[in-house]
């Protein structure tokens, strides 16, 4: 079909494919691995629902108690209420196996144990749901600070022709560029539909990629809205926020934080306008918010019931008294989401993004023709990653993992940083003995060595090292463009040393001011929530070893299975404490929803005959 | 014959006509892709057709010893857009002739540094570059939408009724000769 790969040499056999056939097995497994998170999401509702629907009985209770204080119900209503609570205890005692009960006595158990719970678990979904489509992709673009290319720029002239290109040769209307001025190479697929997509790239990935590579990984992109992975991502990013919302609403009695989470969530539902752009701004910030908050942190409690608290007064027993079963309760529903997305959710549902990664590639060969762009643009975008500033919550929407590699431990960077101070150590030498020399790039650890022997020589007392510390930081003044006397000088390094408090604190001022200021926070943010992403992208080698069989010219390294035998062994090892483990998590968190359950039911009861003996009439 | 045999016939035609619309109306869609995908050719076209002479102005000063080179693109564009009422095999010939022309002042170009180094003409040709681009990849979905619609009509059971209902295979866009000899393969 292609003259190209016609005339590639074959040498012995290898195992082909075809990127139709690629495409129809990765489609197929997308297929299975939804029915395996749906599944999974179910089986994790199960322990949801049972702890949420005893606080909703809860609810519906005191508020049938309020009232009555004023409008008697009629007992019959009682005598439901009463019904329905034997029911669920029926179902109870058959999970106890204390007692044996006919089949449908114990569907409707389960059913007065469940549905309420479930029910509201779906209706929160549907809810996330809505309001994030509505609040569409205009704030996760204002977060990137993203802009439209520049049409009379030669390099983002040809990122809008491609996109283009790709468009027309996938047979799609053509989707929207944005441009994010980061240093990082990287490129995403933002929206809720193909409607709304976007494609963001950043400069740096411009900078990076030739026009071929440009094609390869745009190929991927616009296949994959093509593919409808933006539906996908929305609804799985959906459940974990539905997650999130749930722990907030747990949350809730115990802490301020997690109320405001909740109240931003309702103003913006309620009173919000589609559009503007604080809203949008609002809109991506809580969806970070409640990915976030799906953890396990317990902050909040603590707080509450914190024992060396010095006020004691009878307002506080009173409310940790009210508040005690609900301890369960929220320890019960963090515990079996904590868990059960940890071994099932996250698991299936990354497995399922790696499969519309690939398909993905699949398609972008197809489009391109040309499998050897889009390897050599994955690895040059691998080895040039790095956190790309407010993408953190859509880290997922990414050509490759935008989180892994610190900038610090970047070791381009880190070169980058040392030639800096290699020229500027070179340049006070030059100084000195008037012999200007270029730094070498090859013995940048020998230079960086004989700066940090100087300076602590220097610190010692050597007059000749402190003499060339002085050049040195006379040149490293006219290097940041700043009068000498701001650099920190060496009478404050060696009082810092010496525990000199006020030197320190000049030299941490100074360091502050050095250190580019946005780079510190971002990255500490990155760091927080971009754990949840790794498992949702394949490795490198994975995906070049496809697009090596679809026809790219890649060197593996083959690791001769080596890797295999170890993973083989360490589960033979591990496996039998990884499988006491997970039976030890699964009874504490029965214990917990059982718990949870029996103290609500004390506590139903306390309350309610409260209400009968001192209000009812 | 009994109630319910009829019930059971009726439900058997039912399925029968929904799996005939059904088929139907996918071959339908099928075709109306495949003419879609022609007239993208045809916009992407027309598109250097009016490129053409914005790029011929732009380096009209700097290639003047080259005046044999610019009228031939010239005259190549106007022939192309002549020829875009006539046949199919017409106008491919005389669309190749212009990517021949323009493939050829690109090559003129090159010895020409000072106007490599022009920003305005870099921009003209990254977008003729891109235009060829589309026109490539607008043939090849042209293709791959002609394929998938030839497959539908060729495979049991749909082959069996595909002609009557007036669906016919679609030939493939096939590179002229003339256009096949440009291509250069490296070794």
């Amino acid at each position: 079909m292609n003259s190209n790969t016609a005339a590639a040499p074959m040498i012995g056999p290898r195992d082909r494919e075809s990127f139709f056939e690629a495409q129809r097995r990765n489609r197929r497994a997308t297929w299975r691995l939804s029915v395996v998170s749906a599944l999974a999401t179910v089986v994790m509702g199960i322990p949801l629902a049972l702890t949420i629907t005893p606080l909703l009985y809860a609810a519906a209770l005191i508020i049938a108690d309020i009232v009555s204080i004023w409008i008697p119900l009629p007992p019959s209503f009682w005598q439901r209420a009463n019904e329905l609570a034997r029911y669920g205890m029926a179902a109870i005692g058959w999970l106890g196996q204390s007692k044996a009960a006919n089949p449908q006595a114990l569907a409707l158990g389960a059913a007065v144990l469940l549905l309420p719970g479930a029910i509201l678990s779906v209706g929160l979904w549907l809810g996330v749901n809505a309001l994030f489509r509505r609040a569409g992709v205009g704030g996760a673009l204002l977060a990137l600070k993203a802009r439209e290319p520049n049409q009379s720029e030669l390099k983002e002239l040809q990122l809008a022709d491609v996109v283009q290109e790709m468009a027309i040769a996938a047979g799609l209307p053509a989707p929207k560029i944005m441009l994010i001025d980061a240093p990082a190479a990287n490129a995403a697929v933002i929206g809720t539909s193909p409607n709304d997509a976007r494609i963001v790239v950043s400069r740096g990935m411009l900078e990076q990629l030739n026009r071929d590579e440009l094609e390869g990984a745009l190929a991927h992109l616009v296949a994959s809205i093509g593919n409808g992975d933006l539906r996908i991502a929305f609804r799985v990013t959906s459940v974990f926020e539905t997650c999130g919302i749930l722990v907030a609403i747990v949350n809730a009695p115990f802490g301020r934080r997690s109320r405001g989470t909740l109240w931003r969530i309702v103003r913006y539902g309620l009173f919000e306008k589609k559009g503007s752009e604080a809203s949008a701004q609002e809109a991506a910030a809580m969806a970070a918010l409640l990915t976030r908050s799906a953890g396990l942190d317990t902050d909040d409690i603590d707080d509450v019931f914190d024992t060396t608290a010095k006020r004691k007064s009878i307002f506080r027993s009173i409310r940790n008294f009210l508040l005690f079963p609900f301890f369960f309760t929220n320890m019960a529903i963090k515990l079996s989401l904590w868990f059960f997305s940890f071994s099932m959710l996250e698991p299936s549902m990354a497995l399922l993004w790696r499969k519309r990664k690939y398909l993905a590639d699949a398609c972008a060969v197809q489009l391109t023709r040309n499998p050897d762009g889009l390897a050599e643009a994955l690895r040059k975008l691998n080895s040039d990653r790095g956190p790309i500033p407010g993408g953190e919550w859509a880290a997922h929407l990414f050509l490759v993992n935008p989180a892994g590699s610190d900038r610090m431990s970047d070791p381009k960077a880190n070169a980058a940083q040392q030639q800096i101070w290699a020229q500027m150590w070179a340049a006070s030498e030059a100084s000195k003995t008037d012999n200007p020399s270029p730094p070498a790039p090859a013995d940048l650890p020998s230079v960086m060595k004989e700066i940090t022997a100087t300076g602590s020589a220097a610190m010692a007392g050597d007059a000749s090292a402190t003499a060339r510390m002085m050049a040195f930081r006379k040149a490293a003044a006219d290097a940041l463009g700043k009068p000498v006397d701001e650099m920190p000088n060496l009478a404050d390094i060696a009082a810092a040393q010496h525990g000199d408090a006020a030197a320190l604190r000049r030299l941490r001022e100074f360091s502050e001011k050095n250190t580019t200021h946005s780079a510190a926070s971002d990255s500490q943010e990155t760091a927080d929530s971009s754990s949840n992403f790794a498992g949702f992208f394949p490795s490198l080698k994975r995906r070049l070893k496809r697009l090596d069989r679809m026809g790219a010219h890649v060197e593996l390294e083959s690791d001769g299975g080596k890797t295999w035998i170890v993973i083989f062994a360490l589960s033979v090892l591990l496996g039998p404490f990884g499988l006491l483990a997970v039976a030890l998590l699964l009874l504490l968190i029965a214990i917990m929803v059982m718990s949870s359950l029996a103290f609500l039911a004390i506590w139903m009861a306390f309350i309610h005959e409260l209400f009968v003996a001192f209000l009812h009439h | 014959m009994s109630a319910p045999s009829l019930i059971v016939v009726g439900l058997i035609a039912a399925v029968l006509l929904i799996w005939f619309i059904a088929v139907f109306n996918s071959l339908v869609a099928l075709r109306v892709r495949v003419q879609n995908a022609w007239a993208d050719i045809d916009v992407q076209l027309k598109r250097r057709h009016d490129l053409v002479p914005n790029l011929v102005g732009a380096v009209q000063g700097y290639l003047a010893h080259e005046r044999s080179t610019l009228e031939a693109v010239t005259e190549a564009r106007t022939k192309a857009v002549a020829s875009s009422s006539e046949t199919v095999a017409h106008r491919a010939q005389a669309e190749s002739a212009l990517s021949g022309a323009l493939s050829n002042l690109f090559a003129v170009a090159e010895q020409y540094p000072q106007l490599r180094a022009v920003e305005s003409v870099q921009l003209l040709q990254e977008q003729l570059t891109s235009t060829e681009n589309r026109i490539a990849f607008a043939r090849q979905f042209y293709n791959d939408e002609v394929m998938k619609f030839n497959t539908a009509q060729a495979t049991f059971p749909r082959n069996l009724f595909a002609g009557v209902f007036g669906f016919s295979p679609t030939a493939m866009f096939v590179a002229p000769d003339a256009e096949r000899a440009n291509v250069q393969i490296k070794a």
